[in-house]
């Protein structure tokens, strides 16, 4: 136990000082902790899952807080507490369903005990499936409510089979940890293939002598290019270099040495040569629920220029960076400020940015972003793992990988 | 599409042939019951703004308090003097209208919820001994309250709900038919409950949409957006309110009362005025009387044209609904729907031959709405018919 502490606080440290760089490695190494984590929990004999989630939640609570703005934390935290709660949903309902024929034979003691009238096996089942889908209008009206239906369904699952028998007990503890390790282990190989998934649909959507524009560097769209170039694509690749950290220079580089015909382009002309542009293909920090994409700085005034044009605006993203909450204030909330260094030198400036004598604070002020809030209606594909999709559709993949219990990541004192 | 024809010549004939038609079967009214109960003198125009109106007026929250619990009393009262007065079957012909009415004074509750309380008693009346019989029944009940009103969306919507509902219930397999019935009763006794905190579910999603220094555009009265805007004042949250004026039901003038009281500061416009302001507004809140298949929302006449310009202006439009406002209609374009007319008080006589467009909501399509936030969470208008299908399989 200390030793998986000490771990966590490891990684919280190593999230406020931002040592960790990029929505994969860092969403890896969340899955990875979260996966240590697991397997040295011991849970009790009831009610595993939700004791299992809560500790979880704990976890991820002080992950999250560490750096809010890196979502992909928070995804990762989600994604495995939904894993949890499938697990024992699935292990309920084959518990459920092996039990439904010893239960016939105990129905009048159970009938004596219980004051509710007695529900099918296919009843429960159901209430539990709805348990775990986000609340519909059915869930309104039927008012069961999502906390309750895990325990006593487990719990009465934990309670028959210790009738019958006693030995199952053991390894239906052991059943639960190990089918979410296993789906952790899942989860990890898919973060770490995520850029050969997105890269082998690259073939569909970039044809012979087309002009693709990018700002900046990313991994996912280097992948995507390069296996494009692999199937004997022939097109040209225009960079805009992504001030203030010029990385787009590096990128075009290592283009240029893959045998690509790249152009580097200031961010300013990305307008001007935007006619000439056939598709946009980006990467993103994070996809938020609505569709809104949050991006380095500076795509947001490409996907306009896009958008002027008609020029089809794509995003690669994989499904780490699927968010499932709605921005209500990108621009301020999910944006950091990076040092002024990047755009000023400290020497030169200084005297400007030394405190003014009248009002007590500089009078040259820098402002650094790091990133861009792109609204949904700017952007036209969105491609990752699961192939395209509409901006519109992102709900239908929040829905498939997320609870919507999960969405505020908070322990709860007093379940 | 009759309604779309070209030829004003054919439209007037219609109507005169529609006045013309005599009430459909008059019962004999008990002295008790009120002159609105049972007959709708003339079927296009919505009975649910005539009453609605007749409820409201322009109320005060402390006229609420009192009205509520006035009503409280007397309810019990008139429902059974209505059955004892009438026969058997009429009675229950009558109480299924008359109770809907009844729950519908309370101020504070929704239609869908009245409805649904209204067939609650008369699974409580019924003398039925099989679901089957009281599922038709409740079939015959719904149909009396939706024909009672045929332009309420969410009327219908909550009818179809609670029927559907009833019958999924069924098909759980409850062996004993009195426990099945109770277990009904018992959930559409506390439906009203769940239409309450389906507001507060609701107030609390939209919280974080409202930051401090921004001015909201408000358009007709809707009791789930009082509440979200009630909450924000209680989370001392900064903010100002214009309230477009809503004619001719004047809900505007109700709204800026609500929330003068509130301490919000709040601005009136007319309703002509909404573009010349749009540019200090940062956000439009609207209710909607239903949600339709597409993620478009029926609400009250001036909706659209609100949405239109915040579109135009790139300001987001947010809708705060309940879920079973969600309805089973795909408008194709404005006259695609039930009419609902309303009769406008200009203050002046019009002449005869001047026609006047008493329609009394309109329909604004998906695209010019940024999010619904209802009790099942936030939502962008293509997770609606989503919904829908989840309900409706």
């Amino acid at each position: 136990m200390p030793d998986v502490q000490s771990m966590v606080n490891e990684f919280v440290i190593k999230l406020k000082k931002r040592k960790v760089e990029g929505s994969k490695s860092t969403a890896k190494l969340t899955a990875e902790l979260l996966r240590s984590f697991i397997s040295q929990q011991r849970l009790p004999h009831r009610n595993q899952a939700g004791a299992l989630i809560d500790a979880v939640k704990a976890v991820g609570e002080k992950l999250i807080a560490a750096n809010p703005v890196e979502l992909a934390v928070g995804n990762v935290v989600r994604r495995v507490l939904h894993i949890i709660r499938e697990e024992d949903l699935s292990l309920t309902t084959a518990a459920v369903g092996g039990l439904s024929l010893a239960a016939e034979s105990d129905d009048e003691n159970d009938m004596e005990q219980d004051d509710h009238p007695v529900l099918s096996a296919t009843a429960v089942a159901a209430a539990a499936r709805n348990a775990l889908r986000p609340p519909s209008l059915q869930t309104l009206l039927e008012d069961i409510p999502h906390s309750a239906v895990a325990p006593p369904t487990s719990s009465s699952g934990g309670d028959s089979e210790g009738k019958s028998k006693s030995a199952d007990k053991n390894s239906m503890t052991r059943k639960l940890k190990h089918n979410v390790i296993e789906a952790v282990n899942e989860l990890i190989q898919e973060i770490s293939t995520c850029h050969e998934q997105i890269a082998e649909q690259a073939v569909e959507h970039i044809h012979h002598n087309e002009v693709i524009l990018t700002l900046g560097s990313s991994r996912t769209v280097m992948e995507f290019l390069c296996a494009a170039k692999e199937k004997k694509r022939s097109f040209r690749v225009f960079v805009a270099e992504g001030a203030p950290r010029y990385q787009g220079h590096a990128f075009a580089k290592e283009l240029a040495g893959r045998g690509l015909q790249t152009t580097v382009i200031t961010d300013s002309a990305v307008f001007a040569m935007i006619s000439r542009v056939n598709m946009v293909i980006v990467g993103a920090h994070a996809v938020m629920a609505n569709g809104g994409v949050i991006a380095p700085v500076g795509l947001n005034m490409v996907a306009l220029a896009a958008q002027r044009h008609a020029v089809p605006f794509v995003v690669l993203a994989g499904v780490h960076k699927l968010c499932p909450l709605y921005p209500h204030n990108p621009e301020v909330l999910l944006n950091e400020l990076k040092s002024p260094s990047e755009l000023l030198d400290f020497g030169e400036f200084s005297d400007c940015l030394d405190v003014g004598s009248g009002t007590g604070s500089p009078l040259l002020h820098v402002v650094n972003p790091a990133f861009d809030y792109v609204p949904p209606n700017l952007v036209n594909l969105f491609i990752t793992d699961t192939g395209g999709h509409n901006p519109s559709y992102i709900y239908r993949l929040i829905a498939d990988y997320y609870s919507a219990d999960d969405l505020v990541v908070r322990r709860k004192s007093a379940s | 599409m009759w309604y779309r024809s070209a030829s004003f010549i054919l439209d007037r004939q219609h109507q005169q042939q529609n006045d013309t038609v005599t009430n459909p079967d008059s019962r004999p009214l008990s002295p008790s019951s009120s002159a609105m109960a049972t007959e709708n003198p003339n079927p296009s125009i919505s009975m649910y703004y005539q009453t609605r109106a007749a409820h409201h007026g322009v109320v005060t929250s402390d006229w609420l308090a009192q009205a509520q619990a006035a009503v409280g009393g007397n309810s019990d009262d008139a429902v059974s003097d209505n059955c004892v007065s009438g026969g058997d079957e009429e009675c229950k012909g009558f109480s299924v209208v008359d109770e809907f009415n009844n729950w519908r004074k309370q101020p504070d509750l929704a239609e869908a919820v009245a409805a649904i309380r209204a067939l609650a008693s008369v699974i409580r009346s019924s003398q039925a001994t099989t679901m089957m019989e009281l599922e038709i029944e409740l079939k015959k009940a719904s149909d009396s309250l939706k024909s009672w009103d045929t332009t309420s969306i969410s009327l219908t919507a909550g009818c179809d709900l609670f029927m559907r509902y009833v019958t999924r219930t069924s098909a759980l397999e409850y062996e004993d038919f009195n426990s099945a019935k109770s277990r009904l009763l018992e959930r559409a006794e506390k439906f009203g409950e769940i239409s309450y905190k389906a507001r507060r579910i609701i107030a609390m999603l939209s919280q974080d949409f409202i930051f401090d220094g921004c001015t909201i555009l408000v358009h007709g009265f809707s009791r789930v957006v009082l509440e979200v805007l009630r909450t924000a004042a209680q989370n001392k949250k900064l903010f100002r309110v214009f309230c477009t004026e809503g004619r001719p039901d004047r809900t505007g003038l109700r709204l800026s009362n609500e929330l003068a009281k509130l301490d919000v500061p709040v601005k009136l416009l007319i309703d002509s005025a909404v573009a010349y302001s749009m540019d200090e507004v940062d956000m439009v809140f609207v209710g909607a009387d239903g949600v339709v298949e597409s993620g478009g929302i029926i609400n009250m006449m001036g909706t659209y044209q609100i949405a239109l310009v915040a579109k135009s202006m790139n300001k987001p439009v947010y809708v705060a609904a309940e879920s079973y406002k969600f309805a089973r209609l795909y408008p194709l374009d404005q006259k695609d729907m039930v009419p609902a007319l309303r009769p406008i008080d200009f203050g002046v006589p019009i002449p005869s031959k001047v026609e006047v467009e008493t329609s009394a909501r309109d329909y604004t399509p998906p695209q010019y709405l940024t999010l619904l936030f209802t009790d099942l969470g936030v939502l962008t208008p293509s997770v609606v018919s989503d919904e829908l299908i989840q309900l409706y399989l």
